[in-house]
């Protein structure tokens, strides 16, 4: 029922004891960085001024801005010589997001994402196809090193190449499957292009899906599809990746593990806690991390708590699914997109102009991210294959910079609005809802 | 030397006529022409028409992209087999193309080839090789 019983079932004031416990170590650990050294010297902040867990609204967030501007090490509260690995985010333009670990940070980790794995009802005994990309994307890894703490046969499968996923479920038994929701739309049409019913000819019993806003709609069609029960998933890479937030077999919201995160609800506009059970930022802070711990990080995704117990006698706080960002950013196919990358794209292509659009759409079942830019009439020459060059190049240059391969559409000048003042330049088709309880 | 006007169209309803009322409103006829369609969802319209600048200008100034673009054009016999009789000689110099199109001038006695090719000049002088020569432009704008 448990991974770990004592911690999962730990009664509320317990927990907000641990909590303390462990954000005064984290406040401590944290100012040996030089980012926070400075900026609690400044503030006059210490540890132990820490008299309860609701004090931590007296310390400052920390944003992405800050991460960027402090690139590389400026977060870094051991000597490099104890870190053992990085991962970041993608992208040329700007400084990307970069989170170390060291030893300790890399273990815990693996024991929150087994934990979650458990949670969902994955067992030793199953056997774990991961699609996913591994490498600096935390998807790939982060889930590795979970499947095997918990103890399943993992069959590290990578991304794409459907005819081989299938294979790979062949040929081997899996039983559960992490994917983003919008793929498995895809493998479903190649198990029917090749004559294969997924309910019969695999033994697939479990997904786990995130990583990319879906509706509850989108789950069912998958879980029908299949013949599974798919669980949702929740991570970002500056908690570590995924492992922060998972649906347990109740299926009535994801459980945000709260001896590893300090969660707060506020409002983007006022940075003011929001009344209980109401949506608002996620502003989260790191409990156990050595490395580089985090305080406050605005993590820009508007959700809410759950009010209530759940079913599953876990007394960690249950997040809604995200219904949303309180900056552009947006997730495609499981890759976070700001609109400002697509720009700086578009900049370095003297052949076309500087407005865009970017619409997603959810295509037979699969979510697009489409992206119209007008070509410059003076360097229109009627030659149909140098456009078409164009076209193709543009899509390489936003798939290198995003990690996913846009639709890029060539239109006829002034058929984008101008962009001035507050431009539509991001337009959202697919729908999204909220947990129904 | 004889020119298309090539305009970048989006596939959508009514874009094609916005082209033809620019044309209707500035009295240009049209001789022939060829839209082409690719799968992201533009192409490309070519127009032969009576008078090319004019029509280009107007285009452009309608907000269009739109552009003059050189072309060959060739004469031959409208029965069964001229245009086989002219591309056989075209694939004997070497001249492969981009598009191609026609238009009858005289009903069962001449017609016209109309050939984009990628590179205009190196599609001259393989041709003039050959003894092959474009028509001139009134053969090829006129009635």
């Amino acid at each position: 029922m448990y991974w770990e019983r004592e911690f999962e079932t730990l009664e509320r004031n317990k927990l907000r004891s641990l909590q303390l416990e462990r954000l005064k170590r984290t406040v401590k650990q944290a100012i040996q960085s030089p980012f926070y050294k400075e900026l609690y010297q400044r503030k006059g902040i210490s540890a132990d001024r820490l008299r309860h867990v609701e004090a931590i609204r007296e310390l400052p967030f920390t944003t992405k801005q800050d991460l960027r501007e402090h690139f590389p090490y400026g977060f870094l509260s051991l000597p490099k010589r104890d870190i053992i690995r990085l991962h970041s985010s993608s992208g040329t333009t700007g400084n990307p997001t970069v989170i170390f670990h060291n030893r300790h940070d890399i273990s815990s980790w693996a024991n929150l994402m087994a934990r979650s794995l458990y949670c969902a009802g994955v067992r030793d005994t199953d056997v774990f196809q991961n699609i996913c990309g591994y490498g600096l994307f935390t998807g790939g890894l982060g889930f590795q090193y979970g499947i095997e703490r918990l103890g399943c046969l993992s069959i590290p499968a990578g991304a794409g190449n459907s005819l081989r996923q299938i294979k790979l479920m062949q040929d081997y038994g899996t039983t559960a499957i992490h994917a983003i929701p919008s793929y498995l739309g895809r493998l479903y049409e190649v198990f029917q292009a090749e004559g294969l019913d997924p309910r019969k000819d695999t033994d697939l019993r479990l997904f786990v899906i995130g990583a990319e806003p879906h509706t509850e709609e989108q789950r069912q069609r998958i879980e029908d599809m299949f013949g599974v029960k798919a669980y949702n998933s929740f991570g970002l890479s500056e908690m570590n990746g995924p492992g922060v937030a998972f649906e347990c077999t109740e299926q009535a919201g994801l459980h945000i593990w709260e001896d590893a995160f300090l969660i707060e609800i506020i409002d983007p506009e006022t940075l003011e806690p929001v009344p209980d059970g109401e949506f608002g930022e996620l502003v989260m802070t790191t409990l156990d991390r050595e490395a580089m711990p985090l305080i406050r990080y605005r993590t820009r995704d508007i959700t809410r708590i759950i009010p209530g117990v759940c079913a599953c006698g876990r007394t960690h706080a249950r997040l809604d699914r995200i219904t949303g960002r309180s900056d552009d950013m947006f997730i495609v196919k499981g890759c976070n997109v700001f609109p400002m990358q697509i720009e700086g794209v578009l900049l370095k292509v003297p052949e076309v102009g500087s407005d865009y659009l970017i619409t997603l759409e959810r295509i037979n079942g699969v979510d697009e991210m489409i992206v119209e830019v007008e070509v410059k009439k003076d360097w229109f020459n009627g030659d149909i294959a140098r456009l078409d060059r164009l076209s193709k190049f543009i899509t390489h240059q936003i798939r290198d910079e995003v990690l996913t391969k846009p639709i890029v559409r060539l239109v006829e000048p002034g058929s984008i609005p101008k962009s001035a003042g507050k431009a539509v330049r991001v337009l959202d088709k697919r729908v999204f809802d909220s947990v129904k309880l | 030397m004889a020119y298309q006007v090539s305009i970048f169209l989006e596939n959508k309803t009514g874009h094609f006529e916005r082209v033809t009322r620019v044309l209707k409103d500035n009295g240009i006829n049209i001789r022939s022409m060829t839209l082409t369609h690719t799968v992201s969802g533009w192409g490309i319209l070519n127009l032969l028409v009576d008078q090319p600048e004019k029509a280009n200008q107007a285009l452009q100034e309608s907000g269009l992209s739109s552009a003059l673009r050189r072309i060959l054009a060739f004469g031959m016999e409208d029965h069964p087999g001229g245009l086989d009789d002219i591309l056989l000689q075209l694939a004997q110099a070497g001249v492969n193309f981009l598009n191609a199109y026609g238009r009858v001038l005289e009903n069962g006695k001449q017609a016209l080839l109309i050939v984009d090719v990628d590179d205009y000049d190196l599609a001259l002088e393989q041709v003039s090789k050959i003894d092959l020569y474009p028509l001139n432009d009134e053969m090829v704008y006129g009635n």
